[in-house]
């Protein structure tokens, strides 16, 4: 394109959000038609459930130079699918506690509960978060390694 | 596959704060996308034409959209695609005005976000299938959870209808609080009068069948094919058996037993009928006061009852229903106003709450409808309402409006007046919310015609002086300081949501909100409708609301039920996990964390095992699919290869 | 003390054939320093086992893995021959439920440590390794450049230098004499300690300096008792497709993510990752801090409760601060 209208300039910061379809990805429309102001930095993906998040998909993002994840959905006991967000509680909080272990800072992770009805809330998950991952800078990834002339294969 | 993006202006909704026409532009660089365009409404007929056009000139088998909340309308562009013959499962949708657009003004930074939303979408769509559904019969029978007066306006419509009825309700009798009223704003007909027929429709019908004293346990399955177990609770009365003739509640001997019904400004006895008009009426044991319960011997009930129903040895009794659907109408509590300690924290015999007034004024109540102070018997002389207890009050945790106050403190002024002409009512109050057909007529009349006085500000204590109550507050309007003296005080206790309400969401997989109210699939064009689809609400139970409207929310979900049940069978999700049986490695974790039960053991030739879903049972949710190791199972439409193609096109 | 267990084993091997349709163990592999498995299928084989501290294999992985056990019904046992650590990856498989243990004849022997070969070696000098002799406490090698001394206890693999479980934790038969414990439970996780002490960007570096000599060979994943995906791993399915062929870091981190979380929980520390890496990456410690985090947030040690679920397949609806 090369336009000087074109939006694809470089953005500042990539933020990743997992939200579940029934409460989280509810409270962002909430949040939105309540017009409550938040940073652009996140995109969401929808997912149907937490329960659906491997961590996996974290991992991958951050792998990849994702400068944050955060992966929200409905509170404990009140999960749609009864049970998929507490077993996604566990499978998450292992994935934040081993991240700083491989040298990707814990802060670039976050996962949290908000409700379809919680649009006061959404804001003020994504404009901290937002506000952390700023804090942090760009996530160097696993690629800013370089041993002499190795080359991609 | 030929790609065709359509951005949506929403008028200035998504416009004002987004370049779409450069988002459209952008969206062409991208693998696939050989049209793109940006329209002022793309829900519109003609901005469905446009997609459709565009589907056939360019032989497009894939479309995005990148306009609202998928919530909002992924159905209508889904129904717009397939009309124009494709699988409505090969188009995605970029949310770009509730995530984008409303929540930011900066132009620059939406649009590149739109941009980027959308090049996610086309990256998912490059990886979608055409999906199709499959049809589940339905079992149309209908569960109503409470029999209040919305419950059992739903379940007479639903029964009119034809349809078999299961009513669960929590009390020994249903009724719920109408029952309780002595009359109804703004027309002061007799509540139970009104009321009264309906309950003995519902036992009077063939097609419902009543479980009260129950509460609903556990609920599997999905709509169309729910299965609820219900715990009935057990009376120590043989209902089969009872015939309601009240002796056994003449002569028991434990007569200090407060009186529920009659929000324990009475005594009634151990054993019980709630109340001369209870549906069923049945007697029941209050256990913690039955005497052959706590000291061991009595039995006078058992002795009299002239059918021999007295049981102590009963046991709760589980019970298991299968319906294919279920409306929720489970109703409200009262706030407790013991929290204000300016208001005598709940010490007071004097102050007494909207509902205890309501028995006061009522002839079945506990003075036979006649008004006297609950602590000495005393005809009161002056009356104090005071509203909005527990409503509009975010200090103690309940911002809301209870929405029914105003109009019942005018129908008590009103009928104290006609109950003790000489007395004088004093109503304080914050603002008037009389919004309802004839309700601001009525409040005037309150006002005009009987004499009542309205002092519009807040009550800050209120202590007792020689056998009165000292009401110190301010009047806003006239910029002073009132003090009455009072000798009974009113409150116009709000609506919260009922004792349990969490939990029986939690069992039927619903959402609440922040009080505990229940959640409309949305809040304007599916006001009775859940996010769990066969699940209905009426009433309380989903946010404050007078009779007529309760009544009015019973019928719209019976109407609700009738619609679904309409049809034979249901047509089912295919967005549900799918095996691919190559790759499984039967190790059967799938099965092990699967909630509903929907996968199991297909057995091969050979003696191999492959896990296997059920269609009909899967919800969705992909527990298995995060759950899988080879990632043999894979959830339609939200695969790892879609969520993948996301996340690899922000990351690039 | 080892020929006695040896003569045990064979003794009780024999006992059990009759029950027996398989017996997996160690024989001599091609020089006295290398053992290798053995199935055998007939009593007359029963002769051909060792067990000596080079018994370092952990045989578990064959009953999930191997096309050669049987699994139809109305076969007899398998017997297997396990150490301290490879009974608790038999424990995990029942756990999992992908061997009955009633389908099991196991031979627990209790395990002082086995050697890793690389330290026999004298450093840099890439001498021929001729003859070895075992004391004790003691281990002699003779080299091409001639005689060393080596304390035992200086040549055990990573893993038995930290081993808290040298009895089986099930068995059929017990062979030989209770091992204590090399160290106490609150000395468990000293080597991931050290890398937790480095600072971020220290810790990014030294992944990035190891796993960039990752080859992808997927030796590390084969020999896992249970990694049990083999063929079907996600590391080589192009649908979905969670890795490339490209040789580059994150393609390689990822990998070690993915082989590292589908064992969080599971994983019971036998080190065989470790222990078949050609390029010497210390590809366990992701595990053993997972274990870690795994122990400190739920209480969970893998392969010990036959009853025991893997934490991440259940969950505690009351837990909270999690």
């Amino acid at each position: 394109m090369g336009k000087t209208d074109s939006p694809t300039e470089k953005r500042a910061l990539t933020i990743i959000g997992f939200l579940c379809n029934w409460c989280s990805y509810g409270g962002a429309d909430t949040a939105g038609v309540c017009r409550f102001k938040q940073p652009t930095d996140l995109r969401v993906i929808r997912v149907p459930c937490t329960g659906r998040m491997d961590p996996l998909f974290i991992a991958r993002a951050l792998i990849l130079g994702a400068d944050g994840v955060l992966v929200s959905g409905c509170h404990p006991r009140d999960c749609h699918y009864a049970v998929g967000n507490l077993y996604a509680r566990r499978r998450l909080e292992i994935l934040k506690r081993m991240l700083p272990f491989m040298g990707i800072h814990a802060d670039r992770f976050h996962y949290t509960w908000v409700s379809a009805s919680e649009g006061q809330r959404w804001q003020q998950v994504v404009t901290e978060f937002s506000e952390q991952v700023g804090g942090l800078g760009p996530n160097p990834g696993v690629t800013s390694f370089h041993t002499g002339n190795r080359e991609e294969l | 596959m030929r790609i065709g993006v359509f951005v949506c202006q929403c008028g200035t909704n998504i416009a004002g704060t987004v370049d779409t026409e450069a988002v459209a532009r952008d969206a062409l660089r991208h693998p696939e996308v050989v049209y793109a365009t940006s329209y002022m409404y793309t829900c519109s007929e003609p901005g469905q034409q446009q997609i459709q056009r565009a589907i056939e000139e360019q032989d497009l088998q894939g479309v995005v959209v990148a306009a609202c909340s998928p919530r909002m309308h992924e159905p209508t562009f889904r129904r717009a695609v397939e009309k124009a013959g494709l699988n409505r499962y090969m188009f995605e949708m970029a949310n770009i005005r509730e995530h984008v657009s409303w929540i930011s003004n900066d132009r620059a930074a939406n649009t590149l976000k739109a941009a980027d939303l959308v090049q996610m979408a086309v990256a998912k769509l490059r990886f979608n299938h055409p999906l199709f559904s499959s049809q589940v019969p339905i079992n149309k029978r209908v569960m109503v959870i409470g029999g209040g007066v919305a419950g059992i306006q739903a379940a007479l419509d639903c029964a009119d209808g034809g349809l078999e009825v299961v009513m669960v309700e929590r009390q020994p009798s249903i009724g719920g609080k109408m029952a309780k009223l002595d009359k109804t704003f703004p027309t002061v007909d007799c509540s139970s009068c009104i009321l009264g027929p309906k309950m003995v429709d519902v036992v009077q019908k063939e097609n419902i069948r009543l479980y009260a004293g129950s509460e609903v346990e556990s609920v599997s399955g999905y709509i169309g094919n729910f299965t609820v177990q219900i715990r009935k609770k057990t009376t120590y009365v043989d209902w089969s058996l009872c015939t309601g003739c009240g002796l056994c509640m003449e002569k028991c001997p434990s007569r200090k037993v407060p009186d529920h019904f009659n929000e324990d400004l009475g005594n009634t006895r151990a054993i019980s009928i709630p109340f001369p008009q209870a549906i069923p009426k049945k007697a029941a044991i209050d256990k913690e006061y039955c005497r052959q319960f706590s000291k061991g011997k009595c039995g006078v009930c058992k002795k009299i009852c002239p059918v021999g129903a007295i049981d102590f040895d009963m046991e709760d009794e589980f019970i298991s229903e299968e319906v294919g659907a279920v409306i929720v109408a489970t109703g409200f509590d009262l706030f407790d106003h013991s929290v204000y300690g300016e208001y005598g924290g709940g010490r007071f015999p004097d102050v007494i709450s909207g509902l205890q007034y309501e028995r006061i004024l009522s002839a079945s109540g506990p003075f036979g409808g006649h008004i006297q102070r609950p602590s000495d018997g005393r005809e009161p002389k002056n009356i104090v309402f005071i509203a909005c207890v527990g409503s509009r009050d975010a200090s103690v945790g309940r911002p809301y409006c209870s929405g029914v106050c105003c109009m019942y403190i005018a129908k008590q002024a009103i009928l104290t007046r006609d109950h003790l002409p000489d007395a004088n009512c004093y109503v304080f109050y914050m603002d008037i919310r009389s919004p309802g057909k004839n309700y601001d007529e009525f409040v005037r009349r309150a006002q005009e015609e009987y004499g009542v006085h309205y002092i519009r500000g807040r009550v800050g204590k209120i202590y007792p002086k020689n056998d009165h109550l000292i009401v110190q507050g301010a009047d806003t309007l006239l910029g002073a300081q009132v003090e009455v003296e009072a000798d009974l005080v009113v409150l116009a206790t709000g609506i919260e949501a009922a004792a349990g309400a969490k939990e029986l969401a939690e069992k039927l997989r619903i959402s609440y909100d922040l009080h505990g109210f229940y959640m409309e699939s949305h809040p304007k064009l599916r006001p009775v409708e859940t996010n769990t689809a066969g699940v209905y609400l009426a009433g309380v139970c989903q946010g404050p609301k007078d009779i007529p409207s309760s009544v009015a929310q019973g019928s719209a979900a019976a109407a609700k039920v009738q619609a679904l049940f309409y049809r034979d069978t249901i047509e089912t999700s295919p967005q549900v996990a799918l095996v691919n049986e190559r790759a499984c490695v039967a190790c059967g974790k799938c099965i092990q964390v699967c909630p509903f039960g929907a996968i199991q053991w297909k057995q091969l030739r050979g003696g191999v095992q492959k896990a296997e879903v059920l269609a009909s049972v899967c919800q969705g949710c992909g527990l298995c699919n995060a759950t899988c190791p080879p990632k043999a199972v894979q959830l339609q439409h939200c695969t790892d290869s879609q969520i993948l193609a996301e996340i690899d096109v922000l990351c690039a | 003390m080892n020929t006695s267990i040896l003569s045990e084993l064979k003794k009780q091997a024999q006992q059990a054939w009759p029950e027996l349709d398989l017996l997996i163990g160690w024989e001599t592999g091609y020089d006295t320093l290398h053992t290798t498995p053995v199935f055998i299928k007939d009593s007359s084989e029963i002769q051909r086992l060792v067990w000596n501290p080079f018994c370092a294999q952990n045989l578990a992985g064959y009953l999930v893995k191997s096309p050669i056990v049987p699994r139809g019904e109305g076969s007899k046992k398998i017997g297997i021959c396990v150490k301290g650590c490879d009974s608790r990856s038999v424990v995990a498989l029942i756990q999992e439920k992908l061997v009955a243990r009633d389908m099991l004849f196991i031979f627990g022997i209790p395990c002082r440590g086995v050697i890793d070969l690389r330290k026999l070696i004298p450093n840099q000098t890439g001498a021929k390794i001729l003859s070895v002799r075992l004391t004790d406490d003691q281990v002699e090698v003779e080299h091409s450049k001639g005689l060393q001394h080596l304390a035992f206890a200086d040549v055990l693999m990573r893993k038995c230098k930290r081993c808290r479980y040298p009895d089986p934790v099930i068995h059929d038969v017990l062979l030989g004499e209770s091992v204590l414990p090399r160290i106490e439970s609150h000395e468990l996780y000293q080597d991931v300690a050290a890398i937790e002490r480095l600072s971020l960007q220290e810790r990014l570096a030294f992944w990035q300096t190891e796993l960039d000599r990752c080859l992808r060979c997927y030796a590390c994943r084969n020999a896992c008792p249970l990694c049990v995906c083999q063929d079907r791993c996600i590391a080589e399915t192009r649908d979905p497709k969670w890795l490339t062929q490209y040789m580059n870091l994150p393609e390689k981190f990822m990998f070690h993510f993915i082989h590292a979380l589908h064992l969080a929980g599971r994983c019971t520390e036998c080190g065989e990752c470790e222990r078949v890496c050609p390029m010497e990456i210390p590809v366990s410690l992701i595990k053993e801090e997972l274990n870690k985090i795994t122990k400190e947030l739920l209480d969970f040690e893998a392969g010990l409760d036959l009853e025991g679920v893997p934490p991440l397949l259940t969950f505690s609806p009351a837990e909270t601060g999690i």
